[in-house]
């Protein structure tokens, strides 16, 4: 144990870049991630020059949404801007829109033209053109109708949400990319842990040495733990201050919890390690192993939108139960009983990966 | 430069490769297995979402109200709860994403015209799949109390078609129904091809671990000799995959190639040799292989990920963000590969980013080639 901390001396860039990198890449991703889709470029052809036409403008820029662009004064110019990705969507409001709109028996048309190269965007986009042509489409059947403004409220449900009241992104985002953060750090250091030894042919010195593999084992694991949980602080310390997402839940069950994922992940870590010829190997086993991971935690898209045989095959996944867990206390307050069944699932999980990677790993070195 | 110098290190480093055969075999599956993986993990349509509904109306309008809201694929009754406690617990346990709560005056308000009276809680930890619920819902009861105030306004004999008088037409080019894996697949490209580049600055990483570089050196190959001769195999190993993706893409994913695939193969040579620059760099600083990896980490995997406009549009970056997204080659071939494969644009659109990838990877391979030369000297 006392030689791994030894080789992380060597090199000041390694440990570095294991203390604070985890907590360096959650800062950089969440900033990223954690904002809303505003300013998508969107072009207008607005062929009516009316009062109305232009009222319509004010309002889908008042959405926030959207950064116009210099209008457009044909068909070509918004294709041209269109194939090149210069713009997210495209409204052409046709001559005689005001007058459709203020004949009692008119049909106003509205054409809308999204850029599906960029569907993200372009459903934002959507999202937010229809919302203000139905409030002006509300607003026009009314005063046509005659019937008092005032009295009616409109289609306006209220809405209410718990948990994170403001819906702030970085709730959302932040506690799951620290769950997978803490993940992969832990599968790669601990990949790294004997594919080093091996490549450097050490992994013989260390195996003659009066030690058992159970304590090789232990003296490789310790450092990785303690470098984990360690980032795991700073990591949650930066959830907390950098991006204001509280900690609703107790802390020391967070701890509890993530000592225990990360054994499992170690577990799964050092079976690759042990696997792999090379540095080189391992690693690019742990980022087949992580994606496969990734793709079953929810954090991208909610695990029961997927096909039934994949969200049973969740239930397998310890980085599932670890992400529910994480977002549970942290941001529901979770308490063990809330949360009971993903906990047990990880504790199971966890003692049948941790017994077949130990004997794995002990017959490898034995 | 001599051709004879290179072709050397590319074989010791091709040989090399090859020794190591699992590791060969995963350089070369590695991006076109995480792409797969990938699309899977993203390209997901949000349904069935499970909520919860708690009727004080309970009249018939309400009942019918539901009737239509559970209708389709999209949302799922977990429970009809029978109080405010009851849809508490769900939300903390996670059992369901939304409740829909229908007030007492739910019938009254819409026979009047009042408005809706209709309240739904979304669990904010999921917004995404709880602002979904709220669309879902919205756009149900939209059409369902237009429904009853036309009739309603016909009944008293005046006459409209329908309370939405304006008629949208949306369309959306290139991707029609906007699936999502059809923008994805060609964006991941620029992510997945970007995986040779942690074995560019591994490899060159590793001559340093072992001390080898000095030997290398020792011999009368140039320094630019031996970092072009370890991108090369990698930059190969990079195309075999850009060969295999679109087929997959097209065959898997239903994603249309509408372009010419000489452009793409050769702008993709273009953003191998800048992307995998990137990596020469990182090996050049990096003085054992894991130091080298946490770094590739850092400036390769995740800026590639969140600021090539990929998942998020670099429009909505904040301003520095936005710089740095210019400078990544991944922005200029993600770019690339939609028009390539979604819009069908060609050489005449898209030569700005080739110039500007071109420009990117003299300037990583130069910077690398500078350094390298004082770190040794």
């Amino acid at each position: 144990m006392n030689k791994e901390f030894l080789h992380l001396k060597h090199d000041w860039w390694l440990p570095a870049f294991m203390l604070f990198g985890g907590a360096l890449e959650l800062l950089m991703i969440g900033w990223a991630t954690s904002r809303p889709i505003t300013n998508l470029p969107l072009m207008i052809w607005d062929m009516d020059k009316t009062p109305a036409s232009r009222n319509l403008v004010i309002s889908i820029e008042n959405t926030g949404t959207f950064e116009l662009v210099e209008p457009a004064t044909s068909m070509d110019m918004i294709k041209n801007q269109m194939d090149r990705g210069k713009i997210n969507a495209a409204v052409i409001i046709p001559q005689g829109f005001a007058g459709e709109i203020s004949a009692s028996a008119g049909n106003p048309i509205l054409q809308v033209i999204l850029n599906g190269a960029e569907s993200t965007p372009a459903r934002e986009a959507q999202r937010a053109i229809e919302g203000v042509v139905w409030a002006l489409g509300e607003k026009i059947t009314i005063e046509k109708l005659g019937v008092n403004a005032e009295q009616f409220e409109g289609f306006d449900f209220s809405l209410r949400v718990w948990f994170n009241e403001a819906l702030n992104e970085a709730y959302f985002t932040t506690p799951a990319e620290l769950a997978l953060m803490l993940e992969f750090t832990i599968l790669i250091f601990a990949a790294l842990t004997f594919s080093r030894e091996r490549e450097f042919g050490t992994l013989e010195q260390l195996l003659v040495m009066p030690f058992t593999s159970l304590e090789i084992i232990i003296g490789k694991s310790i450092p990785v733990i303690l470098v984990g949980l360690f980032d795991f602080s700073i990591m949650l310390g930066v959830v907390h201050f950098a991006f204001h997402v509280p900690v609703r839940g107790s802390l020391p069950l967070i701890f509890g919890l993530a000592f225990i994922y990360t054994l499992v992940e170690l577990g799964k870590g050092m079976a690759i390690s042990v696997f792999s010829r090379s540095q080189h190997q391992s690693f690019l086993l742990v980022l087949m192993v992580g994606m496969v991971d990734f793709m079953f935690t929810g954090y991208a898209a909610p695990v029961e939108s997927m096909p039934q045989i994949i969200q049973t095959l969740a239930k397998f996944i310890p980085a599932h139960h670890w992400l529910e867990i994480l977002r549970g206390i942290i941001l529901k307050g979770s308490t063990i009983m809330d949360i009971l069944p993903n906990v047990l699932w990880l504790v199971i999980l966890g003692t049948i990966i941790g017994f077949f990677s130990l004997r794995y790993i002990r017959k490898a070195l034995d | 430069m001599s051709i004879r110098h290179l072709w050397a290190v590319v074989r010791k480093e091709i040989q090399h490769i090859l020794r190591d055969r699992g590791t060969f075999i995963l350089v070369l599956v590695t991006p076109t297995v995480v792409l797969l993986l990938m699309t899977y993990a993203l390209a997901v349509d949000i349904e069935h979402v499970s909520i919860a509904l708690l009727d004080y109306d309970q009249s018939p309008m309400s009942r019918q109200f539901i009737q239509r809201i559970t209708a389709g694929d999209d949302l799922d009754l977990y429970t009809a709860a029978g109080s405010m406690e009851e849809i508490e617990d769900l939300l903390v346990k996670g059992k369901i994403k939304a409740a829909l709560i229908i007030d007492p005056d739910f019938s009254a308000d819409l026979l009047s015209m009042r408005g809706l009276a209709l309240q739904v809680v979304i669990d904010g930890t999921e917004p995404e799949t709880g602002g979904f619920a709220v669309d879902h819902i919205g756009w149900r009861a939209e059409i369902f109390a237009n429904q009853i105030l036309s009739s309603q306004l016909r009944a008293s004999g005046l006459a409209v078609e329908s309370l939405q008088p304006i008629d949208l037409r949306i369309r959306a080019w290139y991707n029609p129904s906007l699936v999502p894996q059809v923008d994805l697949v060609p964006g991941l490209l620029s992510v997945v091809l970007g995986f040779p580049a942690f074995s560019v600055a591994l490899t060159l990483a590793r001559e340093h671990e072992h001390r080898t570089m000095e030997q290398l050196l020792a011999t009368p190959i140039t320094r630019i000799e031996l970092l072009l001769g370890k991108i090369i195999p990698y930059i190969l190993a990079g195309l075999l995959n850009v060969l295999v993706i679109p087929f997959f893409a097209m065959a898997w994913f239903n994603v249309p190639f509408h372009g010419s695939f000489l452009v793409f193969l050769l702008l993709s040579v273009i953003f191998l040799f800048a992307e995998l620059s990137m990596g020469m760099v990182i090996g050049v600083f990096m003085r054992s292989q894991s130091a080298a990896l946490a770094l590739s980490f850092l400036v390769v995997m995740f800026p590639g990920f969140f600021l090539t406009g990929i998942f998020f549009p670099i429009a909505s970056l904040p301003e520095l963000a936005r710089m740095e997204s210019l400078f990544l080659p991944g922005t200029q071939y993600a770019i690339i590969t939609r028009g390539v494969f979604l819009t069908g644009i060609g050489l005449d659109v898209l030569w700005p980013y080739a110039i500007m990838l071109i420009f990117l990877g003299l300037v990583f391979t130069g910077t690398a080639a500078l350094f390298f030369r004082k770190k040794l000297a």
